[in-house]
């Protein structure tokens, strides 16, 4: 290595510099020694970055991008072995002592982190933890220091910086504390900025403004910008070049557009196929397609193969028995494949087209009316005594929604609007207040506890996070006799006969009936959690953002499956989800859901198309679309949820509505409208929806 | 189809729920052991509660005499030579078949009273946790009132009314446990009582027994391990101090804590008539602790994700 570098400090003379790129990754490798045994986290990566270039590294969990992220930093845990090399402006990175590292840390590369809760000190005022870094790094004096911070905070769209910076971290949104991050990054100048999945734990409508944000830095900082993301979508709209990673290699690297549009790699055309398309009408649309297996594990060591060719569909002999070298496709585009020129679009596109909408079931088989709910009591001004003055959160307010037999209800929304206080009441986990619930013209109780056997086996629900969803310390025939049991009366045999085949409906066999969850992917432990709830014969649902913690190329298998079922035995869902383009693909209905009201509700089509509610509108526009010409959409919505202490006197959503007309907004609960041609279709708005239908049909948005 | 396996952990009415949690147990424990093996801490602290258990459980036929023997004419509180190891005590007795016979009694009665105390303190514990609200609320203050007395006291206060027995020794020292154990087994079930897998027990209508014992204690099993280990070292210094202070076994039988407080106006003259069972109760606490210790260390060793 020592050679190469020597060679590489000599070409860094030229003065012009145009030549030298910013960070070179070379043939990098980080093993981790663990008590199990070896990791290969990063196996064989290699790229580069150019100043002023945001450069967008995707792929899926456990295909080492957050690694290679520390690895740049020169912050791996433990005592990895580090092959290959990371050049910063020419310099090995590896020759570096800790001392210079330390130096470079903050000053040259900044990292800005997933969870800005985390990387925030919740004991420190905003301020100082930002002028900490300054004073770290720059030689400034105090009142140099704190104008620096004042103006960092400034540069990142927070507004009025000195009372921010006199905040505690808990007192800003999500979104805001994720600006202070990036401001902390941008504190010395940087040369080089890591972001690690800056947005993922954000709002749709939150990730677009900090989107924007990092567009914007683009054009300001003279920086190269690595954006690590597992958002095709994320990275389409902000990236100038993509790397992506598998099993620890980088596969394929292309300018954005090149790599969405021309994709050379049958993983890269994987992930794309994975994602569901926008679609505007509710004609035929073709089903999703997902990976099969799951990522070459990184505890195996490197085969002499393609790491991807036992989930390729074009594999050959030569692919099991050779290793793939990255090679020129064309110029600026490389692909890790022996057959680039075969790979095409629809390489994972069997286009087996979805069947027909499901006629409209004449009898609901869940009617949700008036619906309300708020968490905790009305509290007092000082401890025992005074005033009445705060009052308790209001969840749910009047939610009315009807669940058709056989038919899925999407329910939308940003975090706080309400969704899983809608889902968790309906299974009554979270006992309602007051309103109305029918199973199938029925009354059901308000808590779980006092439902009788029947309607407990006919509402099922499945969870977000598999992992805690599956008792981690009992096998996975547990999870789906336990319900057969309690549901059922088939004997022992029958019930061990039907859970196998349970397990083959969601394309698992019976030899999973003895595994742990833990010994299971994040994908396997969802179906697992289906086939638990298919269990019984459930006539209705509830799935609480059920393929938020998977991946995107197992995701399809998950929506399938769903769709398969309720094709076969007429199953009703709600379906409760913050991704738009998944809503979009399981629902035939929608109901959009903003601070505990219904904005919005009908037929998927109507409500996804013009003319919506405004806050349908900003949603849709934020939501990151997996292709780089989109027109960059305009509606930003900032702020965040009002936290519900406030009685709305008029529209709920006035308070961030960007197409508010006036007092009327502010003092006038909204009146619900239908559309002439869609009687179900209903817009809580006071805008008449000829004028929104207007509004929104400006060019601009028409591409929403 | 493949032919269904059929195990005896899938029927689970109440009678298999016990055996499966027996089971859990036992394989916990073998886990346990591979853990403990893995550290310093484990490898000192195994073999030495190990010897202990061998004496408890063969000591009194392993003894070269029978503890209770007098030899008062030739050896009067000898020192250790090699017809007496540990030497002999004021009546001439053998320090060393004394300290091994005393072990049966100091560990029987100190397991059964931390047994007692495990078993007690998780149902309080696990019940008032998963319960919650104000049932939680009362549950614990009493905890808190009963914590705030020094155990001894407590232990002293009992037996003196009750009369010294094993029986009611184990059952104070049951009793004593339960707020401590009760206190470290509802904040875990708090935090599991959280996740997801216990909605959906509730939601497929479990009875709230079926939910605390069955999907939530075999996840407590690491935090309970270590509880009943410290528990344990807690039990015997209590047992052996109440001996030390006349409360527990009855002479003429061998009890460290007695051998201890009978020999100790000879210490200046024999002081290995003290020593030998200081050693024996310091060696078993300690290697409780130890093998303890490194249980937790080896399950806190790294364990990184690629």
């Amino acid at each position: 290595m020592a050679t190469t570098t020597t060679a590489v400090l000599e070409t860094t003379i030229p003065a012009d510099g145009a030549e030298q790129p910013l960070l070179k990754v070379d043939g990098l490798s980080v093993t981790f020694f663990t008590p199990t045994g070896a990791v290969h986290a990063v196996r064989d990566a290699s790229f580069q970055i150019k100043r002023g270039e945001v450069v967008g590294l995707v792929g899926e969990s456990g295909c080492g991008k957050s690694t290679m992220a520390y690895a740049i930093m020169g912050y791996l845990p433990g005592e990895p072995e580090v092959g290959g090399a990371v050049y910063l402006d020419g310099q090995d990175m590896a020759e570096l002592g800790p001392a210079e590292l330390r130096a470079l840390r903050g000053n040259r590369i900044a990292m800005v982190y997933q969870d800005p809760a985390l990387a925030l000190n919740p004991t420190m005022k905003l301020g100082p933890q930002i002028e900490e870094v300054i004073r770290e790094h720059l030689d400034l004096d105090a009142a140099q220091v704190t104008e620096r911070a004042t103006d960092l905070i400034e540069s990142v769209g927070l507004p009025d910086p000195e009372r921010i910076a006199q905040s505690y971290p808990h007192q800003l949104s999500g979104g805001q504390q994720q600006r202070i991050v990036i401001a902390m990054a941008l504190a010395c100048d940087p040369d080089l900025l890591l972001m690690d999945e800056p947005t993922t734990g954000l709002d749709v409508t939150t990730e677009a403004t900090i989107l924007d944000l990092v567009a914007d830095l683009k054009g300001r900082v003279n920086a190269g910008i690595l954006y690590v993301s597992h958002n095709l979508g994320v990275v389409a709209r902000i990236a100038d070049r993509v790397v992506v990673m598998y099993a620890g290699q980088t596969v394929e690297e292309a300018p954005v557009r090149d790599l969405f549009k021309d994709p050379r790699h049958p993983y890269t055309v994987g992930l794309l196929s994975c994602v569901p398309k926008p679609v505007v009408d509710t004609g035929a649309v073709t089903r999703l397609q997902s990976i099969q297996g799951s990522v070459f594990p990184s505890a195996q060591s490197d085969p002499g193969m393609c790491l991807f060719a036992d989930r390729c569909p074009m594999a050959t002999d030569r692919c099991t028995s050779e290793a793939p070298h990255p090679a020129s496709v064309s110029d600026s585009h490389e692909s890790r494949c022996f057959y680039p020129d075969d790979v095409s679009t629809d390489l994972w596109d069997e286009s087996v087209e979805r069947e027909a909408p499901h006629e409209n079931g004449k009898e609901p088989t869940l009617t949700v009316k008036g619906l309300h709910r708020v968490y905790g009591k009305w509290q007092r001004k000082y401890l025992f005594f005074g005033p009445k003055v705060k009052p308790p959160v209001r969840a749910v307010e009047n939610v009315d929604f009807e669940v058709g037999a056989g038919r899925t209800v999407g329910i939308v929304g940003e975090s706080g609007s309400g969704k899983s206080t809608v889902a968790r009441s309906i299974v009554g986990l979270v006992p309602r207040d007051r309103g109305d619930l029918e199973l199938r013209g029925e009354d059901l109780p308000a808590e779980a506890d006092e439902r009788n056997p029947d309607q407990k086996a006919s509402l099922r629900m499945v969870f977000q996070n598999p992992t805690s969803s599956l008792n981690p310390k009992l096998p996975v025939r547990h999870n789906i006799l336990r319900p057969l049991q309690k549901f059922t009366d088939m004997t022992a045999s029958e019930r061990e006969e039907r859970a196998c085949e349970l397990l083959e409906s969601v394309g698992l066999d019976a030899s999973y009936m003895d595994r742990q969850p833990l010994q299971l992917s994040g994908g396997q432990q969802q179906r697992v959690a289906l086939a638990a709830a298919f269990a019984g014969d459930p006539e209705l649902i509830v799935a609480d953002e059920p393929v938020s913690a998977l991946d995107v190329s197992v995701q399809a298998q998950v929506l399938n499956l769903l769709e398969d079922h309720q094709r076969e035995k007429g199953t009703s869902y709600v379906f409760i989800s913050h991704d738009l383009g998944v809503v979009r693909y399981v629902s035939d209905e929608i109901v959009v859901l903003y601070a505990g009201h219904v904005a919005e509700s009908g037929p998927a089509g109507d409500v996804l198309s013009t003319p919506s509610h405004p806050y349908t509108e900003a949603l849709l526009s934020a939501a990151p679309v997996p292709d780089p010409d989109a027109i960059p959409t305009p509606i930003r919505l900032g702020g965040s949820v009002p936290k519900q202490h406030e009685q709305f006197k008029g529209c709920f959503f006035a308070s961030r509505c960007p197409r508010k007309i006036g007092n009327i907004c502010d003092n006038t609960p909204p009146p619900v409208q239908t559309s002439p041609g869609s009687p179900t279709h209903e817009v809580h708005c006071h805008i008449p929806l000829e004028e929104l239908a207007r509004l929104q049909s400006s060019p601009v948005a028409s591409n929403a | 189809m493949a032919a269904p396996t059929t195990s005896p952990r899938m029927q689970l009415g109440p009678l298999d729920a016990a055996t499966s949690v027996a089971m859990a147990l036992l394989r916990a424990l073998a886990s346990l052991v591979r853990l403990a093996l893995r550290t310093p801490a484990g490898r000192i602290g195994l073999p030495l509660v190990v010897l202990h258990v061998v004496l408890a459980l063969f000591g009194q036929a392993l003894a070269p005499y029978p503890p209770t023997e007098f030899h008062i004419e030739e050896h009067q509180l000898e020192g250790p030579s090699l017809q007496f190891l540990l030497g002999t005590d004021q009546f001439g007795r053998d320090v060393l078949s004394r300290v091994m016979s005393g072990a049966t009694s100091l560990i029987s009665v100190a397991a059964a009273g931390a047994l007692l105390g495990i078993v007690l303190g998780t149902v309080v514990g696990m019940s008032s946790g998963y319960k919650g609200g104000r049932t939680d609320e009362v549950v614990m203050r009493v905890m808190d009132a009963l914590m705030s007395f020094p155990s001894l006291l407590i232990a002293l206060l009992v037996l003196t009314s009750l009369g010294p027995n094993p029986i009611n020794i184990a059952g104070t020292i049951g009793i004593v446990f339960i707020a401590p154990v009760a206190r470290v087994m509802r904040s875990s079930t708090l935090a599991i009582k959280s996740l997801e897998f216990v909605d959906a027990a509730r939601l497929r209508g479990e009875p709230n027994i079926y939910i605390i014992f069955r999907e939530i204690l075999p996840n407590t099993l690491p935090v309970l391990a270590v509880e009943a280990s410290v528990r344990f070292s807690y039990s015997i210094l209590l047992v052996a101090s109440l001996g030390f202070l006349g409360l527990g076994v009855q002479p003429p039988s061998s009890d460290w804590g007695l051998m201890i407080s009978e020999s100790r106006i000879y210490i200046v003259v024999a002081p290995w008539v003290a020593l030998a069972p200081g050693v024996a109760v310091a060696s078993l606490v300690i290697g409780v602790n130890l093998l303890a210790d490194g249980i937790k260390q080896a399950r806190e060793l790294p364990k990184r994700e690629a």
